[in-house]
Order: structure tokens, then C-alpha cells, then sequence
């Protein structure tokens, strides 16, 4: 059994008079890429702040690895890495300087090598000797990324990772996310409102709206708990001339193609297995059942 | 609510440093920052007060415009050590230009650092907070105390520096313009080392510390710098309290002077770890 390697458990945190975190409570298991969803203001970046003890929970429980972020707070930023959404670099010192200044900060032992190795996983080298401000906002951006891999952290918090990057630096840092939890189990938690770039990324989510968590789960969790009906596509050569086939609306038609609303998912092969007995059937595919659709329901079933 | 690594025992020294040096490289990279810092000083220690002994030199007492403020400073001397080591000379002029070279521009020097630390220490959280990299400081494993006194070393380096820089040249200047009048140096008076060596770093650590602090509560440079400028106001005090020959900056109450600097370096030292944590840093910065 995997132990879980963050773990939160009803807190609050309030600026100003304002809830921002309202009775948060998840758990992230080590070894897991998760994503933690919501709309702009719902405490995303909260919650990162308040787990490596950057701020102080009003009430409530939070332990990282055991450990209450008060308390081992240096412990926890030691073993985590934290990119933040606006990269959090200086602009008057080059791309090689800010990593040199980081890896002091983070104690790294060897620096060179690592960060001549990130410069390169990151496609940064050849800028290496430019001053950040004349970077990219994507470039900026990956070196943010590369800054928080320095001390080769267990646990990896990514706040909007990524924000400002093209489709290459994006499939890119999906990438090599992947890889870095495949390779060396990183644990890793990304905040994110951007739903279809973590979609293949992670393996579970957890919906938060308004400083409290909406649900979680994994996607076919969420899909068995959110989708009762479901809608299914496919390419045959049947003919159909009324609404329905076997009693299963058709709600979208064009030649050679149904979308047939089925109650559920268990009876998906009952209906495939009819439209065989009478016709060729080429492919078939469940719609509406992607992360942004689900996010909808899940938000749409709170409120 | 303690954190952790709020005591002096679990101070990360590697990572103070690190930060004192990344803003100090960042002070020299900037012609812009360092180039004025420097340009007052020089004007204050170098060029007035040798345009001043090159003057009387060749004009005599009477180019001074404030003679008569001089001689009034000089006739309300207490009698002591001072007056003794100023009646050394006979002449009036000799006793002019060495006590406007020891005791009158001894002040300027209290200024000096302060206005390099002022500058530099303004800007230390406050810097951070509007380039938006002090959040990358606080999810780093650096404890506040080592990054506050990283902040301290950086602006209390530079201010040292210049101070020390600066008691070199002017003495440089002094000894060769005055040499013609004395035919030996005349600087430093028993006095000096006093200044340079015991109040200037307790004043400069003090400055520095009240400065930092400052800029680690307020939003923004403006705010922490305008802030900043009041602790000069002691300073330009003691300044005043000497032409008025009130108070004479010599050894002994220089002495005083450093000691009670260094009890109120030692009691807010003491008492800073109380005052700053992660959580009240990062609030600073939105509210």
C-alpha cells in the first residue's frame, strides 16, 4: 500500500476577513501526478503556499511526509520543489546565474553538472548567458521549471506549469513530468485551470471551487460517478430510420455515423452487439466524457 | 506559532551568504545603483575638503565664509585634551585647518555609510517583493534569520566599504594638501580611529538593521526608502550639536557613542527573531 505523502485534512485560511480555504481536505499518495483543479480564485496557489509552510493554516491539519509544515518547514522545502506561476526569477541576473544562486540556496553539491544538465533538458543553453529579463515568457518559464529540479526534489509542485508555453514547450514539460514520475517516482502536484494539458498527465484529480474540494478521484472514477448516461459514436453501415435502435435514442446523425444516448456504460456492448448482428461496425467511441466536460459536471452537480 | 529555524543556532550560513552575494553582484552590475552611492562620498570626503585646505592655503582665514562660526567653535572648545591638542599650533590657520580636518568633518562620515545603507537596504525586501522573487526565497530551505542576515551583510558590506574608502582617500587628500602647512600628517587625530573602527560599524549595523526591517514590512522601495531617511536625523544632530560646539566628537564621546550603539545593536538582535517568520513576510508583500 502507498503512503500518502501529502496529507490535508480540514483547513482554513483566511486573508483579510476573506476565506480563501475553506475546510480543504485531500490526500496525494507518493508516486502520484495529481491535479489540483479549480477556476482562477479558488485557492490553488493557496494551498501550495500553505504546504510547504510558506503561510500558516487558520485551522486544520496538514503533514508532508509526516511532517507538520510549521514546524519542519525547511525539512519539507528541502526535499520539495515549487514552481511558482510567475517563474519567481531575477531579471538582472542571467539564466546560468539565477540557477547558481538556487542550488546555493538549496545546497546542491555538485551544481555545474546539474545545472548544465537542465540548461539542456530545458533547451536553455544557448541562452544560458543572457539576463532573464530579455527571456521569453515561455523561456522564462522553463528555466522556473529547471529552477525547481535543481535539488532533485521528491516532491514537485508545478502552480500553472503551463502558462505562456507554445504547443512544443507544452508537450515538452508534459514529457518530461512523465518521465521524471516514471523514472525516479517523483511525486508530483500541479495546480492548474488549464484542463486539457494535464488530461494524459495525471493520474487523479482533485476539483476544488472556493477554498474547498468539490470532489476526486481518478477519471473513470469521477466519469462512473458524474456520467450516468453516456453517449456513444459510431461508424456503421446500419441503417436506422427512426429515432431510436433497440429502444436507444439516437441524438446526433450524419451518413455512416450514430451518436446513440445509452443509460449507462454496462450497456454499451449490448448495443454494440446488435448493430453487428445487422450491420459492419467500423469504430466506436464514448463522447463527452473528457476532463473539461467532467470538470463542468462536477462543478455544475455542486453548485 | 515558532518556525522552525527561528533561533541563531540553526542559522544556515552557505545560504546567508549566498544571498548577501547575489545582491551585492546585483549593486555592481548596476552602474545606475552603485555610481551615485559612490559620487556623494567622494564629493564629501575628497574633493570639499580638499578644495577647502587648497583655499585657505592660498587665500588664508579669510576665504573661509564662516570663519567667524570656526572661531567661535574653537574659542567655546572645553578646556582638556582637545583644546590642548588643538593649541598645539600657534598660528590660527594651522589651528583651523586641523581641527576642521579632525573634529569638523568627522560627522560627514556618520552620513556616509548611512546613506549607502539606506540605499541598498531599502531596497532589500522591498526589491524582492516588486520583482516578485521573494516568493522563490520563501519556498526555499533558507530559515529567516539567515535570509535577513544575508540581507544585512548585503547592505552592511557595501556601506563599510565606502565608509573605509572614503577615511583613506580624505586622509590621503588631507595629509598631502595640509603637508605644506605642517610639514608632518595631521590625520587621523586619536579620535578618528574611534570613529572608523568602533562607531561606524555599531551605527551602520544599526542603520542597516532598522532599514531592512523596514523594507521587510512595507509593500514597496518608495515606501521603505522614504522611511529610511529618518535615521539620519540623529546623526545630522550630532552634526549640528558640534558647530553649535555643544558636543565635540572626540575620543571619548565617540567612545560612548559606539557602546550605547552596540547595546542597541545587541537588544534588537536579540529581539529580531521575534518580530520576523515566513508567514508575516509573505503577508507583507500583498497587505
Amino acid at each position: 500500500m502507498t503512503e500518502p505523502i501529502i496529507e490535508v485534512e480540514s483547513v482554513v485560511k483566511s486573508f483579510g476577513g476573506q476565506r480563501v480555504i475553506d475546510g480543504l481536505s485531500f490526500a496525494v499518495n507518493q508516486g502520484e501526478i495529481v491535479g489540483l483543479l479549480g477556476p482562477n480564485g479558488s485557492g490553488k496557489t493557496t494551498t501550495i503556499r500553505l504546504l510547504n509552510g510558506v503561510i500558516s493554516p487558520d485551522s486544520g491539519k496538514i503533514r508532508i511526509s509526516g511532517m507538520d509544515p510549521q514546524t519542519g518547514g525547511d525539512e519539507i522545502r528541502r526535499r520539495s520543489g515549487v514552481m511558482t506561476e510567475s517563474a519567481g526569477l531575477y531579471r538582472n541576473l542571467t539564466g546560468k546565474e539565477n540557477l547558481e544562486f538556487f542550488a546555493r540556496l538549496y545546497g546542491v553539491e555538485k551544481p555545474n553538472p546539474r545545472i548544465r544538465e537542465l540548461l539542456s533538458d530545458f533547451g536553455l543553453e544557448e541562452h544560458r548567458s543572457k539576463k532573464v529579463g530579455a527571456y521569453s515568457t515561455g523561456m522564462k518559464k522553463r528555466l522556473g521549471i529547471a529552477k525547481a529540479l535543481l535539488h532533485s526534489p521528491a516532491l514537485l509542485f508545478l502552480d500553472e506549469p503551463t502558462t505562456g508555453l507554445d504547443p512544443e514547450g507544452t508537450r515538452d514539460l508534459t514529457r518530461y513530468i512523465t518521465d521524471l514520475n516514471r523514472k525516479y517516482q517523483v511525486t508530483i502536484f500541479i495546480c492548474t485551470h488549464l484542463l486539457r494539458q494535464v488530461e494524459d498527465v495525471c493520474r487523479r484529480f482533485v476539483f476544488i471551487a472556493a477554498g474547498w474540494v468539490l470532489d476526486q478521484g481518478t477519471l473513470p472514477e469521477i466519469e462512473n460517478k458524474y456520467l450516468g448516461e453516456v453517449d456513444l459514436r459510431v461508424e456503421t453501415e446500419l441503417q436506422v430510420s427512426g429515432d431510436s435502435f433497440l429502444g436507444f435514442p439516437i441524438i446526433h446523425r450524419k451518413p455512416g455515423h450514430y451518436t446513440f444516448r445509452v443509460e449507462s456504460k454496462e450497456r454499451i456492448p449490448e448495443v454494440l452487439r446488435a448493430i453487428l448482428a445487422e450491420a459492419p461496425l467500423y469504430t466506436a467511441e464514448i463522447t463527452g466524457r473528457d476532463l473539461e466536460t467532467l470538470y463542468f459536471k462536477v462543478r455544475g452537480d455542486s453548485r | 506559532m515558532k518556525y522552525q529555524g527561528m533561533s541563531f543556532k540553526a542559522m544556515d550560513f552557505k545560504a546567508m551568504w549566498a544571498v548577501a552575494m547575489k545582491d551585492m553582484k546585483a549593486i555592481g552590475s548596476n552602474i545606475q545603483i552603485w555610481l551615485p552611492m559612490l559620487l556623494l562620498p567622494i564629493i564629501l570626503a575628497v574633493v570639499l575638503p580638499g578644495v577647502l585646505i587648497f583655499g585657505v592655503r592660498i587665500s588664508g582665514l579669510q576665504g573661509i565664509g564662516n570663519l567667524d562660526q570656526i572661531g567661535r567653535m574653537l574659542d567655546s572648545l572645553p578646556p582638556g585634551a582637545l583644546r590642548n591638542e588643538i593649541l598645539t599650533w600657534r598660528e590660527p590657520l594651522p589651528q583651523m585647518v586641523y581641527f576642521v580636518v579632525n573634529y569638523f568633518f568627522a560627522p560627514f562620515f556618520l552620513i556616509i555609510p548611512l546613506m549607502v545603507a539606506s540605499v541598498i537596504s531599502a531596497n532589500s525586501f522591498a526589491g524582492e517583493k516588486e520583482q516578485q522573487t521573494l516568493e522563490s526565497l520563501l519556498f526555499a530551505p533558507i530559515d529567516i534569520l539567515s535570509l535577513f542576515a544575508g540581507k544585512l551583510l548585503a547592505s552592511f558590506l557595501p556601506a563599510m566599504a565606502v565608509a573605509l574608502l572614503c577615511f583613506v582617500l580624505y586622509g590621503v587628500v588631507v595629509n598631502i594638501s595640509a603637508f605644506p602647512l605642517f610639514h608632518r600628517l595631521i590625520f587621523p587625530a586619536p579620535n578618528w580611529w574611534f570613529l572608523i573602527l568602533w562607531v561606524i560599524p555599531f551605527l551602520s549595523l544599526l542603520a542597516t538593521f532598522v532599514n531592512v526591517f523596514i523594507s521587510a514590512k512595507v509593500k514597496g522601495f518608495q515606501e521603505a526608502y522614504q522611511l529610511s531617511g529618518l535615521i539620519i536625523l540623529p546623526v545630522l544632530a550630532l552634526l549640528f550639536s558640534q558647530m553649535a560646539g555643544v558636543l565635540f566628537l572626540d575620543a571619548m564621546v565617540l567612545f560612548w557613542i559606539g557602546t550605547i550603539l552596540l547595546l542597541i545593536d545587541g537588544i534588537l538582535i536579540k529581539r529580531i527573531e521575534h518580530h520576523l517568520d515566513r508567514n508575516k513576510l509573505f503577508e507583507s508583500q500583498v497587505g
